[in-house]
């Protein structure tokens, strides 16, 4: 019963239902989502670990069936979908085109877990064509410049599609075969020149989708536009398939190539640049979104890194960080919506003082920012501690100096963040404010309390992750259910740091709270020390505009070489060439009539050097 | 359970030295900068007075539940490095959870603190108090990196990020890491100073400029705690410099003065610069400090 088939079934038959349910009972369209969510849940979670499918279709052979890597990233697929359409009840509440929002979001569901179930490149590619088509059409479902940016979204997922379509023709045309089964490991069957093509076209098919720069500029300007509960699903768990995808291109094709090293020592120093920039350009945004945007694509960069060093415990702080960066991205992206629904705007130069209006958003916004950072005891910090322990023992000393210097950078546009939506002058504008409802805070609880435990016992992922990692035919790595070890002898066990902070905390939180208690009483944040002026109810004491100009000045060449223009500038060449063509495609019937006639007497004159044969 | 009744003791008087010895430093500090200047200045007890005072008065205010939790956070963060760095060599008491101690995680916990009290200023919504995290926040990229650089330098050479690894490779005088590894100390040391705060880098607290930056709301029992906690915090960095180069101590009495020689470089250095702007100081760090600690791990790797 429980089987792969049954899954897309429930996801792609929801979608239909909760589109035509739309326009028969309005009412029901969000019980069928959300139904169809906890029913995708439940059967991936208990889906058999062996189940294979082969479905014969024409001369093709697809295959459908479970790994534990797929399996992996199929958890968490489900989960997040679950939370992100729980979390879409309430706020896309008031929205129009519910039906079309819903039947694209388990769309969207329905392809990553046809992706992460595919055991052959054509559904893989079938289905990822799906993800990208529904989750195009999620990027134009609202706001202004949704066109424009739609389309860029558009071309780069058209370019990383061909990439990998081209890659997978290549493929075929030397194997004769698209099973995943008869590909891995067979790799060295075909020759080194279709080898280095295959793994570099798949790269970029996939690095797209995880904004790897310099392809990542689709990204900022979509995670910006679309609605808040796709935005958690998008940078969630879209970004993920890329991550997948550039998983088994690495570990099942170009690790039994000769050329290994080379591509993992290209894509580590391409992931450490991504993860540095992109940590730049987010300290420099004011929209909220767009630096969560930003944020995630430095996060994605991280991943690359640990995905591209290779060592067990590398790719296990990868894949540990991949799942880590599902949840709290998704917690950032939900606090930033609830934000949003509540005050119209994400903009973090209006918004300020939210925390006594919304004190859940603020936590799990807090746990957000804490996670990120990788600061202790949460989860955050072991993906950050065996990310950094694998590429100083494996001698990457001065990427390992990019990755921190990002990573204490990350603390900046952090702060920024939960500051100047939370934290701040409490203004006039915003003192009718009221915390979201329970079906958005829920998912935010949740997702809260699951940082905090993976953050005391990382061991709880590392068992799927180290499985998953068996598949890759990755070496095993040492852990334990809270103790991490590095291959120097080091190691951190997490019950004790968490225990002494705990314990210190917990005392000396008492001990201030008790001092004084009665005497100790709230004041509003006009009644601050301003050297002896007194500022008016109107006076604007809030500091968000240009926050970190001093450091904004400081890496201002960085900031200035944007890969944008140079995109825009290859645009406008293509314009004017096309410009060109156009005297060649008059629109005239005449003048193609007269093409058609040229095109036959050219392949008459040539038709032996063409075909062989003499027409 | 075997309660080791040795260990408790060292867990209840770390901080509590900790606190007394990073506080006579930060009296003495205030009179040394007196008597180069020519001035008479407070006496050394000072600043002990001063946090008593501020324990034993009776009012507060506070501005929310951050404001409130942020001293916590940052004497939490204090205290947790104190315990996670050997401050004796070989110590039964004063061993604490040293022995998990791990440089990367060490770097991580000293985040904590900064973090907490950032959030903690940002409540009271006064404005200076965000300039001065803004600026912190910008300054700490810039010591961090020459700091790294120097770390992974000492790391790779002595192939463990274990400190107590590390005690354990400077037995001997001439085996101290700033004789095995220079550079690293030199970048080290240039990331220490900006890592104290103290002039050309005081650009977080910067008393003329925005009323001393993040602590201004803080008064009365928030104040107290934030100067415990700065006082345990100072001497926690300065145990772990003093590890990390010149070889930790055996015992109390080469550790004052080991940390009191170290103390006094970038207090002097203070004392005789005035103050850095922040992109100044922040691209200070990003110019000799990172020459230096690159090639400390060139040295290292060739």
């Amino acid at each position: 019963m429980i089987s792969i088939p049954y899954i897309l079934l429930i996801a792609f038959a929801g979608a239909l239902l909760s589109f035509v349910i739309h326009h028969i009972a309005p009412k029901l369209r969000t019980p069928v989502a959300l139904l169809t969510t906890v029913l995708l849940l439940y059967f991936v979670w208990a889906l058999p670990a062996n189940s294979l499918i082969n479905i014969k279709i024409g001369d093709f052979i697809l295959t459908w069936g479970t790994t534990a890597y797929g399996q992996l990233f199929g958890m968490l697929v489900a989960v997040l979908g679950f939370f992100t359409v729980l979390y879409s009840t309430d706020f896309m509440a008031s929205k129009e085109r519910l039906g079309y929002f819903y039947m694209n979001f388990l769309f969207v569901i329905g392809g990553m877990l046809g992706i992460v179930y595919s055991q052959d490149f054509i559904s893989l590619f079938f289905f990822w064509e799906i993800m990208t088509w529904s989750s195009f059409m999620l990027v134009i479902y609202c706001c202004k410049d949704a066109q424009s940016i739609g389309l860029k979204y558009f071309v780069f997922s058209a370019i990383g599609a061909y990439s990998i379509l081209i890659g997978i023709v290549l493929l075929y045309s030397s194997m004769g075969t698209l099973q995943f089964k008869n590909i891995f490991g067979h790799i060295n069957e075909i020759s080194t020149g279709i080898k280095i093509s295959v793994i570099i076209l798949m790269i970029i098919g996939f690095g797209v989708k995880s904004a790897l720069m310099p392809l990542h500029v689709w990204a900022p300007d979509a995670y910006a536009v679309s609605p808040s509960p796709f935005t958690a699903l998008f940078s969630g768990a879209l970004s993920k398939m890329g991550i997948f995808g550039i998983g088994l291109v690495l570990f099942k094709l170009a690790a039994h190539t000769g050329f290994y090293s080379y591509v993992q020592y290209t894509l580590a120093w391409i992931g450490g640049i991504t993860a540095l920039l992109a940590t730049f350009y987010a300290i420099a945004q004011t929209d909220a979104k767009k630096l969560l945007a930003y944020s995630s694509i430095g996060q994605l960069g991280y991943i690359i890194v640990g995905l591209a060093i290779g060592t067990p415990l590398s790719i296990a702080a990868a894949l540990f960080l991949a799942i880590l960066h599902a949840i709290f991205k998704s917690m950032l992206f939900m606090a930033t919506g609830a934000v949003y629904m509540r005050t119209g705007t994400t903009n973090m130069t209006e918004v300020s003082g939210l925390i006594r209006k919304m004190p859940i958003s603020f936590v799990t916004a807090l746990f957000g920012i804490i996670t990120v950072a990788g600061v202790p005891p949460l989860g955050g910090f072991a993906a950050k501690w065996m990310l950094y322990e694998s590429l100083i023992q494996s001698g990457h000393y001065f990427l390992v100096i990019v990755i921190f210097a990002a990573s204490t950078a990350a603390f900046l546009y952090l702060f920024r963040y939960i500051f100047s939506l939370f934290l701040g002058q409490e203004e006039k504008e915003w003192e009718n404010v009221k915390e979201v409802p329970w079906t958005m805070q829920i998912p935010m609880i949740l997702m809260t309390i699951f940082v905090l435990v993976i953050g005391v016992f990382p061991g709880l992922l590392l068992d799927p992750i180290s499985s998953a990692m068996q598949y890759l035919n990755v070496k095993p790595f040492d852990y334990q259910m809270s103790v991490l070890f590095n291959n120097w002898g080091g190691k951190v066990d997490m019950q004790i740091v968490v225990r002494s902070i705990a314990a210190v905390f917990i005392l000396l939180g008492i001990f201030i709270t008790i001092k004084g208690y009665r005497n100790t009483r709230y004041v509003t944040t006009k009644d601050i020390h301003t050297s002896g002026e007194i500022p008016t109810e109107n006076e604007n004491l809030t500091y968000a505009v240009d926050f970190y100009k001093p450091f904004e000045r400081s890496i201002a060449p960085l900031l200035k070489a944007s890969i944008d223009k140079v995109y825009t500038l290859t645009g406008d060449i293509f314009e004017q060439a096309f410009d060109y063509l156009r005297y060649v495609y008059t629109g005239n019937g005449q003048t193609y009539a007269m093409y058609v006639v040229l095109f036959l007497a050219i392949l008459l004159l040539f038709s032996e050097l063409i075909f062989g044969i003499i027409l | 359970m075997n309660i080791n009744w040795l260990s408790v003791l060292g867990i209840i008087t770390t901080p509590i030295i900790a606190f007394i010895v990073g506080v006579t430093y930060g009296g003495l500090t205030r009179r040394i900068t007196a008597r180069i200047q020519n001035r008479y200045g407070p006496p050394s007890s000072q600043n002990l007075l001063d946090i008593i005072k501020l324990y034993s008065k009776e009012t507060s205010i506070q501005h929310g539940v951050m404001q409130h939790l942020g001293p916590v956070f940052a004497i939490t963060a204090s205290i947790t490095t104190l315990y996670f760095i050997p401050v004796i060599k070989n110590s039964v008491v004063f061993t604490n959870l040293s022995f998990n101690g791990d440089l990367i995680f060490l770097l991580y916990i000293m985040v904590f603190g900064s973090l907490g009290m950032a959030l903690g200023a940002g409540q009271t919504g006064n404005p200076n108090a965000a300039i001065g995290v803004s600026r912190g926040l910008s300054q700490m990229v810039g010591y961090e990196i020459p700091f790294v650089l120097s770390l992974v330098a000492i790391m790779t050479q002595f192939h463990t990020t274990s400190l107590t690894d590390l005690l354990a490779v400077q037995k001997h005088f001439a085996d101290w890491i700033i004789f095995q590894s220079p550079l690293a100390f030199i970048a080290g040391i240039l990331a220490f100073l900006g890592m104290m705060g103290y002039a050309p880098f005081d650009v977080v607290i910067a008393p003329a400029e925005i009323a001393s930056g993040p602590p201004s709301e803080f008064g009365g029992k928030y104040l107290a705690l934030m100067m415990t906690s700065r006082s345990i915090f100072t001497f926690a960095k300065l145990v772990l410099f003093t590890d990390i180069f010149l070889g930790g101590a055996s015992d109390f009495i080469t550790l004052i003065i080991k940390t009191f020689l170290l103390y006094m470089i970038p207090v002097l250095t203070g004392i005789v610069f005035p103050r850095f702007r922040t992109e100044q100081s922040i691209c200070f760090f990003w110019k000799w400090p990172l020459v230096f600690g690159v090639l400390a791990i060139l040295v290292v790797v060739l």
